[in-house]
């Protein structure tokens, strides 16, 4: 994963540098020798394989054998409707959460990385007092935004757009605004690393060389910040997919996400086998989905910055 | 996923730093639910047994679910922190609870001659803490005058127009035995449950229902902002409104009768203060009385009773004029599961 996430930055062999790639890259990750380099990740390494593989493969062992191999966990997930069901709205969900932060970052990216001082001051401190805000604060807003006699539905109608208080809260809807709210950072930091690491120059010379303004950020601002738009994207994916807090307070009945299952599961059932599977479902359907968007974007044409 | 296992090793690092601070003085560690259940329980019960016996009681805050997840894990591992924990009355009737809870049957034989106190209310899964129930409850502002009584009045969207609330928190066998009842089951035929009759009764209050609440607190804000105007909540829920000074009312007549018990974890690294805090509970009538006060819930000592003020013996649920379903426990646990797939399937 640590691997995937950083894949923007690594250097890459297939893609032919212009100059100012390798300056942007710099020298420094070859200065070290590899056991220089094994020497300063191994606490890292360490605490991955203790903190996170041996915890994930506990689970996969407990979805697989009850004590004995078992695949009737896994059995369960597959025969009964209701559980692919759930998993294709968290992936919906996901990918809608991750589009939107698209949508809505990329200007406020831009607008961080602006020339422009105290616009891109503004810009990142909305950026950073929503990062720094914890997340149940964040939702617990939504609530009284959204709910029958919140902000939203006075306003809508004193403004006579609506007779009655219209049902803002506790469905689907509620559930992807406010998880986009709250994994908006993740999609506009990295987009903001990479818009900032392109040379000033590249724009203006694109404009001198006869570009309009929507070319020159079409062909060359935007693909240049492709690979900050890749990471910030799989981010928002992965981190939507298990989100948990955000759609247990603001989502309703009929919009039951995988992360809110395994804990039904988990805690009200004490069904563990039945949970690690559905965990172990989800992190290989993650794995899966991301290589190929991965694949997707390396071979595509237009993106060809992406490693 | 993670993020609860985080959250949880943060909770067991805190718990253990607690533990260690205070291993000096004698005490007993209680899995509570906190809120305002904990408040009462500590000024009725805690306080006045650390006062006479020196046995300092610490509190650990964890939802009911969340107590039997860590109870079990705790067992399993070998690792255990706590001595008791809340657990709700049918969770305690489970072959799973006696895998992470001590067998109190040794324990019981001193109330065995007690004659305030009803011969389930120290059993082998645990102590009886008080009895609670789920009832209908209503805005008496909204109908004109006429009371909803029953659940079928509750299903009767022509003479008490307005929106709906049941719970949906993972125990869905309350609403399907409400939907039973307003469908014409007698209350002594309800379990076992018919899942699909039920489920076709809901069917036709579903489109009214504005709210499926999953905490207590959703379930009074709804009451608040008229989003509807008869729930399916629990009683405690219902009195605190009506101390706000709304204008909620409720009906005895629709209810279920669920109680709390207070369980011993197997292996309890405080087991004889344990033991202690527990029969203090069951010997002193006035500690469940005051809590009862508090919280307009039944305590097991019929002694406790007397002691409450008229008012409270009223509003107690499984009071004289109830009519309290008590629902059958061992069928919810073995169907467990079943319910709450049908119940996840029909939902969506």
């Amino acid at each position: 994963m640590a691997d995937l996430l950083a894949s923007p930055e690594r250097p890459s062999p297939t893609v032919k540098p212009a100059g100012f790639r390798s300056a942007r890259r710099g020298r420094t990750a070859s200065r070290y020798t590899p056991v220089l380099s094994l020497a300063l990740t191994a606490p890292l390494l360490l605490l991955l394989a203790v903190g996170f593989l041996y915890p994930i493969g506990a689970l996969i062992k407990l979805s697989l054998f009850m004590p004995t191999l078992d695949l009737s966990a896994y059995r369960k997930i597959v025969e009964q409707p209701i559980y692919l069901a759930i998993m294709a709205r968290t992936f919906r969900i996901a990918l809608l959460v991750s589009i939107l932060s698209f949508v809505l970052g990329y200007p406020v990216a831009l607008a961080m990385a602006s020339l422009n001082r105290r616009l891109a001051t503004i810009a990142a401190a909305a950026v950073f007092i929503a990062l720094w805000s914890p997340v149940l604060v964040r939702s617990y807003a939504w609530i009284v935004l959204l709910q029958r006699n919140g902000v939203v539905n006075t306003l809508m109608a004193q403004a006579g757009l609506i007779n009655a208080p219209v049902k803002l809260l506790y469905n689907e809807g509620a559930v992807i605004l406010a998880t986009t709210h709250v994994l908006l950072p993740f999609m506009i930091l990295p987009i903001f690393v990479a818009l900032r690491s392109i040379p000033r120059e590249l724009v203006p010379a694109a404009r001198n060389l006869g570009a309009g303004p929507a070319t020159a950020f079409l062909r060359v601002t935007l693909p240049l910040s492709l690979p900050g738009v890749f990471a910030g994207s799989v981010m928002c994916f992965i981190l939507a997919l298990g989100f948990y807090i955000t759609p247990a307070l603001v989502g309703g009945s009929g919009s039951m996400m995988v992360a809110t299952l395994i804990g039904q599961q988990a805690t009200v059932l004490l069904d563990w086998p039945f949970a690690a599977a559905l965990s172990t479902t989800l992190l290989v359907a993650t794995l899966v989905i991301v290589l190929v968007f991965r694949k997707a974007f390396s071979l595509s044409k237009g993106f060809a910055s992406v490693d | 996923m993670l993020r609860s296992i985080r959250s949880a090793l943060v909770v067991t690092a805190c718990a253990a730093l607690q533990i260690n601070a205070a291993a000096a003085a004698e005490q007993v560690i209680v899995a509570t639910t906190g809120g305002a259940y904990e408040k009462a329980l500590r000024e009725a019960w805690f306080d006045p047994f650390t006062a006479k016996t020196g046995i300092e009681v610490v509190t650990v805050a964890a939802t009911n679910a969340e107590m039997r997840a860590k109870a079990a894990a705790m067992v399993k591992t070998g690792n255990v922190s706590w001595d008791l924990y809340l657990q709700g009355e049918i969770q305690t009737a489970s072959a799973q609870h006696m895998q992470a809870a001590e067998n109190l049957s040794d324990f019981c034989k001193r109330f065995a001659t007690r004659t305030d106190l009803a011969p389930d209310d120290c059993t082998a899964a645990g102590v009886r803490l008080v009895s609670n129930s789920t009832l209908l409850a209503y805005r008496s502002d909204a109908f004109g005058g006429a009371a909803p009584r029953t659940w079928a009045d509750m299903w009767d969207l022509r003479k008490f127009p307005g929106g709906r609330s049941f719970p949906d928190f993972n125990d869905p066998w309350r609403v399907m035995a409400a939907a039973l009842l307003a469908d014409g089951v007698s209350p002594d035929k309800l379990f076992p449950l018919d899942i699909d009759r039920a489920l076709a009764k809901l069917d036709t209050i579903r489109p009214a229902v504005s709210l499926w609440w999953k905490t207590g607190d959703q379930s009074m804000q709804g009451f608040r902002n008229r989003e509807y105007v008869i729930g399916q909540i629990w009683l405690t829920r219902a009195r605190a409104l009506k101390a706000e000074g709304l204008p909620i009312a409720w009906s005895h007549a629709a209810s279920f009768l669920v109680g709390d018990r207070i369980a011993l974890i197997k292996n309890a690294p405080h087991r004889e203060n344990a033991l202690k805090l527990a029969d203090y509970w069951l010997s002193t009538p006035a500690a469940q009385a005051k809590v009862c006060e508090a919280l307009s819930c039944k305590p097991p000592s019929s002694e406790a009773v007397k002691l409450m003020s008229s008012q409270a013996r009223a509003d107690m649920p499984g009071g004289a004029d109830s009519n309290a379903v008590v629902p059958d426990a061992k069928w919810i646990n073995d169907n467990a599961a079943l319910l709450l797939e049908r119940w996840n399937a029909w939902v969506q």
